[in-house]
């Protein structure tokens, strides 16, 4: 299943914190365009290199959907980032 | 209460064996029985989801912690991803490796072998510890 929301919280020096979600769909929506070039260039790299473009595809669509569940919580004195992929 | 001890217990109230024998019989029961179950009991068995690193560190009097949980199926996806790359890319590795006095041949690892060593990785804890630094590996 692909990401759906990633949220990161940064807690500046002054203990401020900053939550961010960000809604995955939404996102890959807006940048479709971009996406449908990078995986056009992706395709042509493949073609280059003799790797199965559809191989790679499917790979890199596994490693997508791998990735809810991830989590990765970085803490220095006062500051800290948090960043989850659900 | 399994069925030998209650065929001892049976014999004693018949008036078969004395307590001293009954107790020895027992004792003898309790020797054989395989500590099996202590040891399940000690340690869950189930099917680890997550990689954990866990990094605890002391700079400069300032604690820091760094906590990375990663699903171990995106670990799998990776090892397919590792498939992928061109054999040229893996003889330029190797001898990059070779250089660095890591004599290890890319082109021998094959994905079936990367799948297997992750299987296995539930099984597996890493600790270190340093004075300032302390660093734990396992699955969950």
């Amino acid at each position: 299943m692909m990401p759906q929301l990633v949220t990161a919280r940064v807690k500046r020096p002054d203990g401020r914190p900053i939550r961010i979600w960000v809604p995955v769909l939404p996102v890959v929506l807006v940048f479709s365009p971009v996406l449908v070039l990078a995986v056009l260039v992706a395709a042509v790299a493949c073609l280059v290199y003799r790797v199965s473009a559809m191989r790679a595809l499917g790979t890199g669509w596994r490693i997508v959907s791998a990735l809810p569940g991830t989590r990765v919580d970085v803490e220095q004195g006062r500051t800290a980032v948090l960043v989850t992929i659900r | 209460m399994n069925e030998q001890r209650k065929d001892i217990l049976d014999m004693l109230a018949e008036g078969k064996i004395t307590a001293e024998e009954a107790e020895q019989l027992i004792a003898a029961l309790e020797r054989d029985q395989p500590p099996a179950a202590a040891s399940l009991d000690a340690r869950p068995k189930g099917k680890a989801k997550y990689l954990r690193v866990v990094v605890d560190t002391l700079e400069n009097g300032e604690p820091g912690r760094v906590n990375v949980r990663v699903p171990l199926q995106l670990l799998r996806a990776g090892v397919r991803l590792a498939a992928l790359i061109p054999p040229q890319a893996l003889g330029k590795a190797n001898a990059e490796l070779n250089k660095s006095g890591v004599p290890f041949d890319l082109t021998q690892l094959k994905p079936e072998q990367l799948e297997t060593l992750v299987e296995h990785l539930d099984e597996m804890t890493v600790e270190v510890d340093q004075p300032d630094a302390k660093v734990r590996v396992f699955c969950e």
